[in-house]
C-alpha cells in the first residue's frame, strides 16, 4: 500500500539535521481522531552542509529533533481534533498559527506552555509558523509543513481531487546568516536587509537531500506522484523539474484551471502549491529552484535547495 | 538506486582557465524568414563556447560574458543563439568545449543521459572528459524552451550561457504556434536578462564567493536602455491588426512582469504546453525557468512603451525596468 510507504518514509530516521522528520499524528484511519502533539520551541546551533555553525530556532517534537532550520511536520486527517502544546524555551514570546486555519492566537511567554486546538481543515497543504515575531520567526526556523488528508481516507490531494500513488512534501526555506548571528548575540536585525545565503528543502541542503528519507523523491515509472511545495522561507521559489512536466493541481488549496502543465512552478511567499507528477520515464533528475543562487550554501554550488527525483 | 558523480562541493566560485574552442560548425538558418525577427540555428546545431565575450550596456559599460556560439554572425552576444527544430524530429545539438560545460535542455524532458547535469550524467570538456558530445532528443511538443549550461550553474548561467529553443509544429510551419494551434504574423523572443556585474568581474574567473545576487543591469534580450529600443529583435513593430507572437523566456534569476504598454494580450501557452484555458491580460509575471507565449493584436495606430519590470524575490519590490517600444507601422 502506497500510504504505508508514505508513513514509513515519514517516520524514517532520527539523525538530527539529516532527515526531514515529518511527525505523523494520525494512523491514517478515515474516522476523525484526536491528535495531541507537543512542540518545544528551542534555539540551537546547527552545522550547515559547508561546515559552518549557525544558530537557529525550531519547533521540536518529542519524537526527535527536526532538521536544520527547520522543522517538524504534521500530517492529520480532515476533521481531526488537533491539540498542539507549545513549550517556549526561547528568549521571547511566540505563538502558533496556521495561515488559512487560525491566526492571531494568544502568545506563549518564555518558559511557559500553551495548547493550541483546532479542527483539521479541508484536505490540502498548509504550513504552521510563529505569528508574533513576524518574518524573523520564520527566517529563524519557526515553521513547518502540515498535510491534511481527505476524511474518506483516499490517497487524493483533496476529497474528489487528483489521486496519487505516492506523495512527497517539499518544504522550502532559507536563512540569512547575518540575521541568525544577530539573534544569537542578542542584537536586532532589520528584515528589510534580509538576503538569504543558505537554502533548504525539508531543512536539508544538497547533497543531504539525497541520502534517503522523505526528501529523495523515489518514484515508479507509470505512477502519479503528488508533490506538495510549501514556502516556509522569506523568498519566492521557482521550482524547476528536470525530465518531467507536472500538472499543477492547486495553489493555496484553490484548484488551478488555466496554467496546468508546467516544468517550472512558482511557489510564492507563504504559499503552498500541489502538483501531480506523471512519471513518464526512468532516471535520476534534479528538481531545484531556478533562482540558481538558491542552489548554494554560503555561496557554494551545488548545495541548497536541490532535490533529486529517482524513477525506476 | 544511483550514484552521484563527483560533486566538487568544496571549490568556491569559478575555476580558473581560458576560453573554449574555436568558432565554426553548425547549420545556420540565419535569415529572418517567416514571421521571425531574429536569427536562428536550425538543428542539428553545433555550439562552441566563447569565454571572452562582452556585452555592451547602454551606459557604455562592457560586461564580460561567456556564451554558446557557432561562429555565425548572430545578432546577439547574450543570450546565446536561438535553436530551432520541428516537433517529432530527432534533434541533435553538439557541444564542443575544452573547458567544463554542459547543455541542459530545459523543459524538453530529455532522458538522463542527455540532461546535461554533471552530477547525474557528465560534463563536456575539462580533465578526464570528452571535448565533444552530441545531445539527442525527440522534440515532444511545439513551444518555447530554454537551454543553458548546468556546470556551476549559478555562475555560468549568469555569465550568459543560455538561449532559447523553439520547437515548431510538426510541419515546420513558421506562422502557427503548434499543430492546429493559433497563427501569427510576426514573432519575437523576449529573454529576461539581468546582470550582477560583481559576478562577472575578473573576467568571470577568480575565487569570489558568489552569494547574495544583486543585479545592477536590467535588460530584454541582453539589451538595456536605448539599446533595447534600437534592437530590431526586441522593439516590436507591426501593422494594424497584425498578430504578434512574443515568446517570453524566464532566463533571469529574477521574476519579471511583462507589459505591452497597457495593451491587452492573450496568454496562450506556458512551458511548451498550450494553456488549458487561455486568458486575456495586460501584464504577465514570468518567473525564473518559466516560459509564456503571448499574442498581441497590433492596435490601429500609435507607439507604446513595452517593458519588463524585475521584482525582488524577497518582497516583490521593483528593482529595475527594461523598456522598449511597441509601434504600429
Amino acid at each position: 500500500m502506497k500510504r504505508r510507504d508514505f508513513l514509513k518514509s515519514g517516520m524514517a530516521g532520527s539523525a538530527a539535521f539529516a532527515l526531514s522528520g515529518l511527525t505523523l499524528l494520525s494512523s491514517g484511519k478515515a474516522q476523525a481522531a484526536i491528535s495531541n502533539i507537543s512542540f518545544t520551541a528551542e534555539g540551537s546551533n546547527k552545522t550547515m552542509v559547508d561546515g559552518s555553525s549557525i544558530f537557529v530556532w525550531q519547533f521540536n517534537d518529542a519524537n526527535g529533533t527536526g532538521p536544520g532550520a527547520l522543522t517538524s511536520g504534521l500530517v492529520v486527517n480532515e476533521g481531526d481534533s488537533v491539540n498542539v502544546t507549545v513549550t517556549n524555551n526561547l528568549d521571547r514570546a511566540i505563538n502558533f498559527v496556521i495561515p488559512g486555519v487560525m491566526a492571531n492566537t494568544p502568545s506563549v511567554s518564555p518558559g511557559a506552555s500553551r495548547t493550541y486546538s483546532f479542527t483539521a481543515p479541508a484536505a490540502g497543504s498548509y504550513f504552521y509558523t510563529d505569528g508574533v515575531n513576524g518574518e524573523i520567526g520564520r527566517a529563524m526556523g519557526l515553521a513547518g509543513p502540515m498535510v491534511v488528508m481527505p476524511a474518506d481516507g483516499s490517497n487524493a490531494l483533496y476529497s474528489g481531487g487528483p489521486a496519487f500513488d505516492r506523495q512527497y512534501t517539499l518544504f522550502m526555506s532559507d536563512l540569512d546568516d547575518r540575521l541568525n548571528a544577530a539573534v544569537a548575540n542578542g542584537g536586532s536585525y532589520d528584515m528589510n536587509n534580509y538576503e538569504p545565503n543558505y537554502f533548504f528543502a525539508n531543512g536539508l541542503s544538497f547533497p543531504d537531500t539525497t541520502t534517503g528519507g522523505d526528501t529523495l523523491v523515489s518514484m515508479g515509472v507509470g505512477e502519479d506522484v503528488a508533490i506538495r511545495f510549501m514556502n516556509g522561507g522569506c523568498v519566492t521559489y521557482p521550482m524547476h523539474f528536470h525530465g518531467y512536466h507536472v500538472n499543477v493541481a492547486s495553489r493555496n488549496r484553490v484548484v488551478e484551471t488555466s496554467v496546468i502543465e508546467k516544468d517550472s512552478v512558482q511557489v510564492e511567499l507563504s504559499s503552498c502549491v500541489d502538483v501531480i507528477l506523471p512519471v513518464a520515464q526512468a532516471g535520476v533528475f534534479p528538481l531545484h529552484t531556478h533562482y540558481v543562487p538558491g542552489v548554494t550554501a554560503g555561496g557554494v554550488y551545488p548545495n541548497g535547495g536541490l532535490i533529486l527525483m529517482s524513477a525506476s | 538506486m544511483f550514484e552521484l558523480k563527483e560533486l566538487k562541493m568544496n571549490h568556491r566560485g569559478g575555476r580558473g582557465g581560458g576560453g573554449g574552442g574555436s568558432t565554426g560548425g553548425g547549420t545556420t538558418g540565419g535569415t529572418t524568414t517567416g514571421g521571425r525577427t531574429f536569427s536562428f540555428l536550425r538543428a542539428p546545431a553545433s555550439l562552441n563556447v566563447n569565454m571572452n565575450g562582452s556585452a555592451i550596456m547602454a551606459d557604455g559599460a562592457s560586461i564580460r560574458t561567456w556564451t554558446f556560439g557557432n561562429g555565425f554572425n548572430d545578432d546577439r552576444s547574450v543570450p546565446s543563439p536561438v535553436i530551432e527544430a520541428n516537433q517529432g524530429e530527432n534533434v541533435e545539438v553538439t557541444l564542443n568545449s575544452m573547458m567544463e560545460h554542459t547543455i541542459h535542455l530545459h523543459g524538453l524532458d530529455v532522458d538522463q543521459q542527455n540532461d546535461g547535469v554533471p552530477a547525474t550524467s557528465f560534463a563536456v570538456g575539462g580533465e578526464g572528459n570528452s571535448n565533444t558530445y552530441t545531445y539527442q532528443f525527440v522534440a515532444p511538443h511545439a513551444g518555447t524552451y530554454m537551454y543553458h549550461c548546468h556546470v556551476d550553474t549559478h555562475k555560468h548561467f549568469e555569465m550568459g550561457m543560455f538561449g532559447t529553443i523553439i520547437i515548431r509544429p510538426t510541419d515546420g510551419s513558421t506562422n502557427r504556434v503548434w499543430d492546429n494551434g493559433p497563427t501569427f504574423d510576426k514573432e519575437y523572443i523576449w529573454q529576461l536578462t539581468t546582470f550582477d556585474t560583481t559576478w562577472h568581474s575578473g573576467g568571470g574567473m577568480g575565487g569570489a564567493v558568489l552569494q547574495r545576487y544583486r543585479p545592477n543591469y536590467f535588460m530584454i534580450n541582453g539589451k538595456d536602455g536605448a539599446n533595447a529600443v534600437n534592437d530590431s529583435t526586441t522593439a516590436i513593430t507591426g501593422a494594424a491588426g497584425q498578430k504578434v507572437l512574443i515568446r517570453i523566456n524566464g532566463t533571469s534569476y529574477l521574476p519579471g512582469i511583462v507589459r505591452m504598454g497597457g495593451l491587452q494580450f492573450e496568454v496562450i501557452a506556458s512551458d511548451g504546453r498550450p494553456l488549458a484555458v487561455p486568458y486575456i491580460t495586460t501584464e504577465q509575471l514570468c518567473c525564473a525557468g518559466e516560459r509564456y507565449d503571448i499574442l498581441v493584436t497590433m492596435p490601429a495606430s500609435g507607439q507604446y512603451s513595452a517593458s519588463i519590470e524585475y521584482r525582488d524575490i524577497r518582497n516583490g519590490k521593483a528593482l529595475g525596468t527594461a523598456s522598449t517600444t511597441l509601434t504600429v507601422v
